[in-house]
């Protein structure tokens, strides 16, 4: 059967969130369409997919300003954040079958009207989910807050993991010249901050940014004779249990998926698609929008045992040359926010062997995308 | 002094309602915490819908919540009047004997120090002029 490959990558350059001004969210996405088939070596007229993630984008006006001719697949991947990876998936299945030779994924962000720390404000506005609202519970922070506190409680981990997983970062930062954040932060400092939303600190928060960043999927084949070494969509899943799906509003999750990520179901098809253990991943991009998630995708993941993840990245797993080198550009907490997309690019640039804090000899590379409502996703991107 | 927790002001969020939400605001309206129940295989429901995730009826009862236990919790400060800041605990409330079903509300009336996972919580009420909305203190 053909397989999907990306092989093209683009993106604007990263803001801080409003300093992408006075562009429009359609000016970043074309920026980044024409870049990502700048890199793969095609035409943009050669695009005949597109695929997004989220927000509403518009197809027409992205056809328009870029002068698409015909497009013969166009889908929309839903969700909050959790879907981010799913543009694989999708994109994947219609180079697969056929239904298009060029597909570019699309996601963006650009925060000027509105801020998404407060983005579940007005999913909360419903008969369903205004308890949220008149408890006080207006952010994705403020939920996943709770999850934290209960790991915290159900697993004893401890501020200190958090900490860690943030420190580690910076490091990964430091060298990234993209990075927004790129000052390293000791424990103490770490301590010193106040609390946003207890347990967490605003440095277990991610960066506030704008950015938008496009991927090129084609067939292996045609992929082969591009511009760029091949990478292949090894797996990918979206979708998600019922279990996780009541997180955020209801919370009524089995205590066991409370203090999770939600993943492990998604964790099961991707290893299964691939063939493959948590063993064989060389690096792991994880959607780190606040610090304790990146704990609890470990356990998901397999990298660790279930409630373990806090002494696990504490014995420095997740730092270069650790067990599971996770990040390495920085991530969503100190390179830059754009709801998933960053770590795609990261993979992409792991398994060339581009990339800044290169992970040696990396061969396959874990994307995620939540923990956030479903649906959740992730991919396995591999060469071979 | 140790902060004690606060809840939002409810008059200005305002409450949505649809026919299947609408009884459990009846029922606070009278001061009782209700939760909905399956009248034909007796699942507990949250939130309140259409339709038994268990067996697809539509068919409900509301039935007294019972005891409530705190099962998780954050701390968050709100801008309040005068310049001040709100201190306000999201968290979520647990009923053992209602399923285990578990609805966010704010802890009231608490010191911070004493917020703890498992404690018991005693039913208040935050009201406005139309609605009562549960809220919950450890005694």
């Amino acid at each position: 059967m053909t397989k999907a490959a990306v092989a093209g990558v683009g993106s604007t350059p990263y803001y801080f969130r409003g300093e992408s001004a006075p562009q429009t969210i359609f000016e970043l996405i074309g920026k980044a369409v024409m870049a990502a088939a700048e890199d793969a070596g095609i035409a943009v007229t050669d695009i005949d997919g597109l695929v997004f993630y989220s927000y509403g984008f518009d197809a027409a006006l992205i056809v328009e300003q870029l002068g698409i001719p015909e497009l013969t697949f166009c889908a929309v991947v839903g969700g909050v954040g959790g879907g981010s990876a799913g543009v694989l998936d999708l994109a994947a299945m219609a180079v697969e079958t056929g239904r298009a030779k060029n597909v570019v994924c699309i996601g963006a962000c650009q925060q000027i009207d509105s801020r998404y720390g407060t983005s579940l404000a007005g999913l909360a506005t419903t008969p369903q989910g205004i308890l949220s609202l008149t408890a006080g519970l207006v952010g994705p922070g403020q939920s996943l807050a709770l999850v934290a506190q209960r790991h915290m409680h159900k697993y004893g981990t401890r501020r200190e993991a958090f900490a860690e997983v943030v420190m580690a970062s910076r490091e990964y930062a430091q060298t990234r010249p993209e990075a927004i954040r790129k000052r390293l932060i000791t424990l103490d400092e770490y301590f010193a901050a106040p609390l946003l939303a207890n347990p967490l600190s605003r440095y277990d928060f991610c960066i506030e940014s704008d950015a938008a960043l496009a991927f090129l999927v084609t067939s292996s084949e045609r992929a082969a004779d591009m511009r760029q070494r091949p990478v292949n969509i090894v797996a990918a899943a979206h979708g998600g249990s019922r279990d996780w799906g009541r997180a955020f509003f209801w919370l009524n999750m089995p205590d066991d998926v409370f203090a999770s990520a939600g993943a492990a179901s998604i964790a099961e098809r991707l290893y299964g698609q691939a063939g493959i253990s948590p063993d064989d991943i060389d690096v792991a991009l994880f959607y780190d929008h606040f610090s304790p998630l990146v704990i609890m995708q470990l356990e998901d993941y397999g990298f660790c045992k279930r409630g373990e993840g806090g002494p696990f990245v504490e014995g420095g797993a997740i730092r270069p040359g650790g067990a599971i080198p996770v990040n390495p550009h920085g991530g969503q907490l100190s390179e830059c926010y754009v709801i998933g997309m960053t770590q795609i690019r990261e993979a992409v640039e792991q398994l060339r062997g581009t990339a800044i804090n290169q992970v040696p000899d990396a061969k396959l590379a874990l994307v995620t995308g939540g923990p956030a409502p479903i649906p959740m996703s992730g991919a396995i991107l591999g060469v071979s | 002094m140790a902060d004690i927790t606060s809840a939002p002001d409810v008059a200005e969020i305002g409450i949505p309602k649809d026919q299947w939400t609408e009884p459990f605001w009846q029922a606070t309206a009278l001061g009782e915490l209700t939760l909905p129940r399956c009248a034909s295989c007796e699942t507990y429901r949250w939130p309140p819908g259409p339709f038994c995730p268990s067996c697809r009826s539509q068919q409900v009862e509301w039935v007294p919540a019972g005891p409530a236990i705190l099962y998780s919790y954050t701390v968050v400060r709100q801008p309040a009047a005068g310049g001040e800041m709100k201190v306000i605990a999201p968290s979520l409330v647990e009923f053992p004997e209602a399923g285990g079903v578990r609805i966010v509300a704010a802890i009231v009336d608490t010191p911070l120090t004493s917020l703890a996972i498992g404690a018991a919580l005693t039913l208040r009420w935050n009201s406005s002029g139309e609605d009562n909305v549960p809220v919950f203190a450890i005694d």
